[in-house]
């Protein structure tokens, strides 16, 4: 078995690189425990340049699964297999695109399905008057008000603004302005033409941009329009 | 004067905001910006948009994921 193995890698070795092999038969031959040098090295290289980006890859999940757990388990199951397929990784190329395109995999393959939630695959084909809203049509006065009002909105408000959009419009929009990638990496991310990564981002700017204005107006901050402070006696509400 | 006009640019800004326009384009953009106080509002309230989003996203992965990202990926190690 260990022979064969090793047959097996001197055959291989020209197109492996030779000092990775050396070290791999080196091992073999010792009948050491089953931790290769190669794998082991592949496993530090894997650490050493994924595992920076675990924080954003959870901020992501969050935004996809809308809560804590569940995005736990979606950055763990990321990891999982961009470790698995990791050999396969260009070295030199985009790896922060890589591993957003494993875990938007795999939150479209298993946790939407789990969170039931209804299939949108046909949002992009709603015409604009489906989604509702309009152009800015404001005056550029109003307009500095409604900035400076968003600009005010505590984070839960926006992050409220951000899960009520519809899901491939949410992904859109926070893979280009929250992480900045290009609309070329967006459309490999998402599997779809760059077209759809612009319409997608419009609209999905357009509804949060509504939702924010709307929620300034509640919250009294004003968007142009002086709005009175509402204050219901008795009333706990959020 | 290469003025490229409001509806040119309104219908890029997102673009522009995003920088994905060519350079010579960013540039009519950038220049229009300079001249319309109209479009420029528009585009503050665009790039407000982006800011807030930025801001009430981060989040920091909590240390115990870290260790069982780090673990699992040490499991998968072994059984090979």
């Amino acid at each position: 078995m260990a022979a064969a193995m090793l047959m097996e890698r001197n055959l291989a070795a020209p197109v492996l690189a030779a000092p990775a092999l050396a070290a791999a038969v080196e091992v073999d031959r010792l009948e050491l425990p089953v931790m290769t040098t190669d794998t082991t090295d592949m496993r530090d290289l894997f650490e050493a340049q994924a595992m920076p980006f675990i924080d954003q890859l959870y901020a992501a999940a969050m935004r996809m699964t809308r809560n804590p757990s569940d995005a736990q388990d979606l950055v763990q199951e990321t990891f999982v297999k961009a470790f698995a397929s990791f050999k396969q990784f260009e070295q030199g190329t985009n790896l922060k695109a890589w591993l957003y395109r494993i875990l938007t995999n795999t939150f479209i393959n298993t946790y939407r399905k789990k969170q039931r939630e209804p299939y949108q695959g046909t949002i992009d084909d709603l015409e604009d008057w489906q989604l509702g809203g309009a152009e800015s049509t404001t005056a550029t006065s109003s307009r500095s008000a409604e900035a400076e009002a968003i600009d005010h909105l505590p984070d839960s408000a926006v992050k409220d603004a951000l899960q009520s959009i519809p899901e491939d419009f949410r992904l859109a929009v926070y893979f280009a302005d929250v992480e900045g990638f290009s609309y070329q990496e967006i459309a490999e991310i998402m599997k779809t033409p760059i077209g759809t990564v612009m319409s997608r981002l419009h609209r999905g700017r357009r509804l949060l941009r509504e939702l924010l204005a709307g929620y300034a107006l509640e919250r009294g901050l004003g968007t142009g329009q002086s709005a009175p402070i509402k204050k219901t006696s008795g009333s706990t509400g959020k | 004067m290469t003025d490229c006009g409001c509806e040119k640019a309104k219908a890029e800004l997102e673009e522009y905001l995003h920088n994905e326009l060519r350079k010579e384009d960013a540039l009519d953009i950038r220049e229009h910006l300079e001249h319309c106080p109209d479009c420029r509002s528009e585009h503050h309230v665009g790039r407000t948009l982006t800011d807030v989003m930025q801001r009430a996203c981060k989040e920091t992965a909590p240390e115990d994921l870290r260790d069982q990202v780090l673990q699992r990926l040490r499991a998968i190690q072994s059984a090979h």
